[in-house]
């Protein structure tokens, strides 16, 4: 009875009611700053005592905000890129491959993923500064790419474990070469895999902190960086107009890859 | 065309060793992690014990001192709230997307993902905001006559765990969806026309068969935020650190990377235990449950 | 006479537009082997989710010793049921299964082991109290919900399907251990099946639904014999249709023409029609007569399309002058079997007793 909604009596209402009250708790900091970038108030004050867009201007007219979204946008592209590649490339040996210590080796390469950042920032920091490669772009690419490779391991492994090999060799039986068949017929065919490998490295590199405030230097500084250091300092709504361009990211993009989605799974 | 033999004179081949294929794949990858991630966490965890002077000073100042001591209590114990409220919380809400009618539970959903996806620091700034003296939650709650001063709620360890609640909350609830989705509700009945009441059934049948989904929802989110950095560090002031604070500390404002390999070792060895224990606890249900 | 023991009045089930159950009414008595027979969809697995509590029903009662059901939630019918799918606890030992009814019940540990030993004892599986679910067989775990279900002395026990997951040997062993079960501990059992042959071999009496109604309840010789609609002929044993004409009908039986032809009176006739109408003649494949040469005087003639050795009998197709297919099961060795052969012209008659004509 306790897993048929209608038949729960009473019950059914409390689990409605914090099932309700969580959402609105989850919403409600969002909705919260969203409204709060429109606030005239200097402090933050709500509910503001008028409204205004003069946050979103100072964010446009301060060069260091878009250098930093610039910043942020390119790595995160760059670590996409080499992000998906190289996940594809793993995930058939993964996937396909019949040697030793196989499951030992997907364990290692999805340990970045489960092991606390800051040891990993911190541990990264060091080294890059060691080889001379401490606040550089290169030092940021490859730092974020250990942390998006395991996403994109674990996204396109799984759509290529799902994917009938008998497929691909029927396409080399028609004559197509190995690489040949792999291109036009299993990368189409796992492409909601490459997808979601994508997604998820460009969220990482994007939304990445911990290890960006250990690269960061004060000439190169990516987004969340930025946004970090003026936080430490003062609560300007300057923030809460960049978090709120930041939502709507997030929003776009979660549509756009229900969108996709759909036009994939035909 | 090779002639057979009769039966007698064919020989037994040779077992062969099975050939590796795909190395080629996993190489790359494999020399990437190699060099960028191994070596720098390991060259970190080497300084603990080389610097400043080889030997364990590092961790007996770590681990001797009152104040570093105080940090992982605080930790530790905010870490452990985190845990019991989120599953306090987030079982309910499980349970009730689990069974509830599809077009609610949609609208939920994407709220959770919502609230997952939305960066990290807009989210904790919206906190920091909310919860200030003058923020909007001490306003209502002085005009609701709850309280007639305003309650300090950031800068110290209460806005951290409500802070890092309102992060972990959606990590404990999509997993125990996923748990209490699989379980056949017919089990349930059965329980039901047995005669148990819809407590008895709760406490009797659908906890235990929920508990291994919890304890791995529980485990990920503690071992999280035992190492978090940036909502403890915005939320908790400079007075109330954790450990992710600190070992940041010691590598950036005080160059100690013999302190800060050590906090780090330190972090890292209690990560990886809770997740040796819970393999362990996790091996032993599969061996004599479903 | 028997009191009335399980009451179902008028027991009406809508989904919406959808009407699963229309009109079920029923008396069943205190231990008997009741089946609610039909396909899916006929409304019996809902009538008996009605009976346990887990739908309400929109219209109706059931009442049990004479106290109406429906007001009762399910946990207090104390009512014993065994499921399609397997559902025993997964966490807790066969024993523990056992015992959760008893120790929701607040019975003492003393009351508890011995009722869970003599159920083992029922089930014939001593030994197995401390091995989980997961280590077990199909049939075993069946036989476990089964134990369960009995633990704590029901009056009425109720099974949805309970074997349908199981091969066909391991059925025909628990059916049986089902009939052992069921007249050792005397409980009254409500059964679920579309397997019409499940239903005979288990059941005292059976009720065949239908669309959401019964169409008829009897024993099985009584719906095999005299079946009251063409869906319960069709559905219990083999049956053959001949479309005849209705000349006329009265008192409950009817005169009939064959082809044109061939007139036969006195067949049983269920449902109403004008005379002059088409209806359809049912027999059962046994009882029809088969000979080579023009025997009876009136006879349809048919040409033989088919033979099948089954064993103890022969099936023979034949197809009548108007394209009807009509199958003949006689005994090995009959006389008219003996070089017969696929074209043969063949002489079909039978005995109006034995006949229904349905409209």
């Amino acid at each position: 009875m306790l897993l048929n909604f209608d038949r729960l009596g009473w019950w059914k209402y409390v689990l409605l009611a914090i099932t309700v009250l969580t959402a609105a708790f989850l919403l409600l900091p969002i909705i919260f700053i969203a409204a709060l970038s429109f606030g005239s108030s200097q402090w933050l004050i709500f509910p503001p005592p008028g409204w205004t867009l003069q946050w979103y201007r100072d964010l446009f007219a301060d060069p260091r905000w878009l250098e930093s979204a610039w910043t942020s946008f390119t790595i995160a592209v760059i670590v996409t890129i080499l992000s998906v590649l190289l996940g594809l490339v793993t995930s058939f040996g993964l996937v396909r491959g019949t040697f030793l210590f196989r499951d030992g080796l997907k364990a290692l390469f999805l340990t970045p993923m489960i092991l606390p950042v800051v040891v990993l920032a911190v541990a990264l920091y060091a080294f890059f500064l060691k080889i001379g490669l401490g606040g550089t772009m290169v030092g940021f690419v490859i730092s974020h790419l250990v942390l998006a490779l395991p996403f994109s391991i674990l996204s396109i492994s799984s759509a290529l474990d799902g994917f009938d090999k008998s497929i691909e060799d029927a396409a080399v039986l028609c004559g197509a070469s190995p690489l040949e068949a792999k291109i036009r017929v299993t990368l189409p065919a796992i492409s909601h895999g490459l997808f979601s490998a994508a997604v998820f490295s460009f969220l990482t590199s994007w939304d990445e902190v911990v290890v960006a405030i250990f690269m960061s230097s004060p000439t190169l500084q990516t987004l969340p960086v930025k946004v970090w250091a003026t936080l430490r300092q003062d609560l300007t709504p300057v923030v809460a107009a960049a978090s709120t361009l930041l939502i709507l990211l997030t929003i776009t993009l979660m549509a756009f890859v229900a969108i996709v989605r759909k036009v994939l799974k035909q | 065309m090779s002639t057979y033999s009769d039966a007698s004179s064919v020989s037994v081949p040779l077992l062969k060793a099975r050939k590796p294929t795909g190395l080629s794949g996993v190489v790359p990858a494999l020399i990437f992690v190699g060099i960028f991630f191994i070596v720098p966490v390991v060259s970190l965890l080497l300084r603990s014990v080389m610097e400043p002077v080889p030997g364990f000073g590092n961790y007996v100042a770590l681990l001797g001192s009152s104040t570093y001591l105080k940090i992982f209590a605080n930790t530790f114990i905010v870490s452990g709230l985190v845990t019991i409220i989120s599953l306090l919380i987030g079982f309910p809400v499980a349970w009730a997307l689990a069974i509830m009618p599809g077009r609610i539970a949609s609208v939920i959903f994407s709220i959770l993902l919502l609230s997952m996806w939305t960066n990290l620091l807009a989210r904790t700034y919206a906190w920091m905001v909310l919860l200030q003296r003058t923020g909007l939650i001490n306003k209502m709650l002085i005009a609701m006559g709850l309280i007639d001063k305003p309650l300090a709620l950031v800068n110290n360890l209460t806005g951290v765990t409500i802070g890092m609640t309102y992060i972990m909350l959606p990590f404990i609830i999509l997993p125990l969806y996923g748990v209490i989705k699989k379980i056949d509700p017919s089990i349930l009945q059965a329980a039901a026309l047995c005669g148990a009441t819809r407590w008895q059934c709760l406490t009797r049948v659908l906890l235990p068969l929920a508990l291994p989904g919890m304890a791995a929802g529980a485990l990920m989110v503690f071992v999280m935020s035992l190492g978090y950095f940036v909502t403890p560090s915005l939320l908790g002031g400079t007075a109330n650190m954790m450990l992710a604070e600190l070992i940041a500390q010691f590598v950036q404002s005080l160059v100690n990377w013999g302190m800060g390999g050590a906090a780090a070792l330190v972090l890292l060895v209690v990560t990886l235990l809770l997740y040796a224990v819970q393999l362990r606890f996790v091996g032993s249900q599969n061996a004599g449950g479903r | 006479m028997s009191e009335s023991f399980l009451q179902i009045r008028g027991i009406r089930r809508e989904y919406g537009p959808v009407v699963a159950v229309h009109d079920v009414n029923l008396d069943v008595r205190r231990g008997e082997f009741l089946t609610f027979l039909g396909p899916s969809g006929s409304g019996k697995s809902t009538t008996l989710y009605i009976l346990a509590g887990f739908e309400n029903p929109t219209k109706g009662d059931i009442t049990l010793e004479g106290k109406t059901l429906l007001a009762t939630p399910s946990h207090k019918r104390n009512i014993g049921m065994v499921f399609q799918r397997y559902t025993l606890f997964p966490h807790l030992t066969v024993g523990e299964n056992i015992a959760f009814p008893l120790k929701v019940r607040r019975k003492s540990k003393a009351d508890v082991d011995s009722k869970v030993k003599e159920m083992l004892r029922l089930v014939r599986l001593e030994g197995f109290e401390d091995r989980k679910p997961a280590q077990m067989s199909g049939g075993q775990q069946q036989r476990v919900a089964l134990a369960r279900a009995l633990a704590y002395e029901p009056p009425v026990l109720l099974m949805d399907e309970p074997l349908s997951a199981l091969d066909k040997k391991l059925r025909e062993e628990i059916q049986h251990e089902i009939r052992r079960i069921h007249q050792q501990t005397e409980v009254t059992i409500l059964y679920v099946t579309h397997d019409q042959e499940e239903a005979l071999r288990l059941s005292d009496r059976i009720a065949v639904f239908s669309k959401g109604v019964i169409d008829q309840i009897g024993t099985g010789p009584e719906l095999y014999a005299n079946p009251r609609t063409r869906f319960v002929a069709e559905f219990i044993g083999d049956s053959d249709f001949i479309s005849c004409d209705l000349l006329s009908s009265a008192n409950g039986q009817a005169t009939i023409s064959l082809g044109g032809e061939a007139v036969f009176n006195q067949i049983p006739v269920h449902g109403n029609a004008a005379s002059g109408t088409k209806a359809a003649l049912m027999l059962r494949p046994e009882r029809i007569r088969l000979s080579r040469n023009q025997g009876a005087p009136k006879s349809l003639t048919a040409t033989v399309s088919d033979i099948t050795f089954l064993g103890n009998n022969i099936h023979v197709s034949t197809e009548t002058a108007a394209g009807e297919a009509l199958a003949v099961r006689l005994p090995f060795g009959h006389e008219a079997i003996t070089g017969l052969s696929r074209g043969d012209r063949v002489h079909l008659d039978f005995d109006p007793g034995a006949a229904h004509v349905f409209c």
